[in-house]
């Protein structure tokens, strides 16, 4: 997108846990365009599970519904539990994540448009690399009440 | 002739002897007699608790005989028996009665309270029965919110995820289409759907599903579209009163503000030039006022648009929403000035 700032050094490894095949397919458009690397697709928690484990993500955007239903929960907990991954839900059905977010830094609402993805990269990026991040958070997302 | 009175009250009377040991049954009127069943001769001598029975309080007994025994005054209400068994209420004031060598009697009267006893038991009933009824309905309803409620988490869920499919599948399409006209409809296609989506998004985020603040959607908008312009170039600035508008007209709202700020951009800026789009929203008398400037090109200076499909739009939305349309050469620039009535002032 045109105003995605990810230079080499701010490329991320995405994983996108998502069971509608259309809306991963986009997504992973989107991340290509703002120069991040897709990692892996998963539209099951078992899957999800796994590829956090093999695929060495970044960053994994967690839909709360998945094939085995609305296991996206316990997945943002089994992948928040690796310090290496940033869970950022990605979910039209955000009343169904708990108070303490499991793990995740914050949702992102659905329907959403590719500014707020973008923007939350950002943020992602900057904080991974040290910086204070300069984004404020967009409209269309809500940080955990810890962060 | 006082005793003539008792004798024919229609109030049951006793006088038991206090002095008498085990305090005696002395007299008692007719109406007694006709309460209990027993003749005159099968009382008199006896003491009073040969009217009690196995459903007898007797807690309620050991207070009338501590009241007695201090010689005071007792009021007591107590199921008695009839000769033949038959139990019946006795509401009863005990009187001690004293003459010169100090007490010498005891004065009871008594009414019968077994229908007023009843009745209580039956509203007691009656009562209990209605507050189970009314527990069960209030369960029921409870249970059919609460169903309702999770049909409409689930409605508004698959809303949200449908657009999302949309606005993906539009913009897949998009990617594979060759640079050019087709490719812009796809592209424009997705963006309106991006508009009516944040629109849907915040008229459901908020507990008041009924209402809309036309200042909210305008501020998320703006951000949206302004990521898309080369700040260099091009900017779109809004001043929108935080207006409630009916969740009705969210829709067509989002719609409008997004096909005119679109079309600005569109056509007033051919070859880069630079240019400002400014939205403001407010209230007037009658409704809201809605206005779109850009100082760009003007209406006359854009090259023709034989599909005219934004405008097109524009126009039949403000029908919609029984509004009018104004558009104008500002010179420089186009200027835009819908009026839309608003039902209730809220």
């Amino acid at each position: 997108m045109r105003d995605g700032n990810a230079g080499a050094d701010a490329a991320l490894r995405i994983l996108v846990v998502e069971d509608e095949v259309l809306i991963a397919l986009e997504l992973e458009c989107l991340l290509d365009d703002l120069g991040h690397v897709t990692v892996g697709i998963a539209g099951s928690s078992a899957e999800a599970i796994a590829l956090g484990r093999s695929a060495e993500p970044d960053v994994a955007f967690v839909d709360i519904h998945l094939v085995d239903g609305p296991t996206g929960v316990e997945v943002a907990r089994a992948l928040a539990s690796d310090p290496r991954i940033t869970v950022v839900f990605m979910t039209a059905n955000a009343k169904r994540i708990p108070d303490d977010f499991a793990g995740a830094i914050g949702v992102i609402a659905k329907p959403y448009s590719e500014r707020v993805v973008a923007s939350i990269l950002d943020w992602v990026a900057d904080r991974r690399a040290g910086r204070v991040p300069t984004h404020s958070a967009p409209d269309g997302f809500s940080f955990a009440p810890a962060l | 002739m006082l005793v003539d009175a008792f004798a024919r009250s229609l109030s049951p009377m006793v006088i038991t002897d206090a002095r008498a040991p085990d305090n005696p049954i002395t007299w008692v009127n007719d109406a007694f007699l006709g309460l209990t069943g027993f003749a005159t001769d099968e009382l008199l001598g006896r003491n009073c608790r040969m009217l009690q029975g196995p459903g007898t309080d007797p807690a309620e007994v050991a207070r009338i005989h501590a009241a007695i025994e201090a010689g005071e005054p007792v009021t007591a209400e107590l199921l008695n028996y009839r000769k033949d068994g038959t139990p019946y209420w006795s509401a009863m004031t005990v009187t001690p009665v004293h003459d010169e060598a100090g007490l010498a009697y005891f004065y009871a009267a008594q009414a019968d309270m077994t229908h007023t006893r009843e009745r209580e038991v039956t509203m007691r009933v009656t009562n209990d029965e209605l507050e189970r009824l009314v527990a069960a309905r209030t369960h029921d309803l409870s249970a059919a919110l609460e169903q309702k409620t999770a049909l409409l988490h689930e409605v508004d869920h698959r809303v949200k995820n449908n657009l999302q499919v949309i606005s993906s599948l539009m913009l897949l399409k998009a990617r594979r289409t060759p640079e050019g006209e087709a490719r812009d409809a796809l592209q424009g296609m997705a963006e309106r759907i991006g508009a009516l989506s944040t629109a849907h998004r915040m008229l459901y985020s908020e507990g008041d599903c009924t209402h809309f603040n036309l200042g909210d959607f305008a501020s998320e908008f703006l951000s949206d579209v302004n990521a898309g312009l080369d700040h260099e170039k091009q900017r779109v600035e809004a001043e929108v009163e935080p207006i409630a508008v009916a969740a009705a007209m969210a829709a067509p709202l989002a719609l409008l503000i997004h096909e005119l700020t679109a079309n600005a951009l569109r056509h007033a800026f051919p070859n880069a030039r630079e240019g400002r789009v400014s939205i403001t929203a407010r209230r007037t008398q009658s409704g809201m006022q809605l206005t779109i400037r850009d100082d760009g090109v003007g209406l006359a200076a854009a090259p023709p648009n034989p599909a005219g499909f934004g405008r097109n739009l524009v126009e039949m939305v403000v029908r919609q929403l029984r509004g009018t349309i104004a558009w104008a050469d500002a010179g420089p620039g186009t200027y835009v000035a819908i009026d839309i009535p608003l039902l209730s002032p809220t």
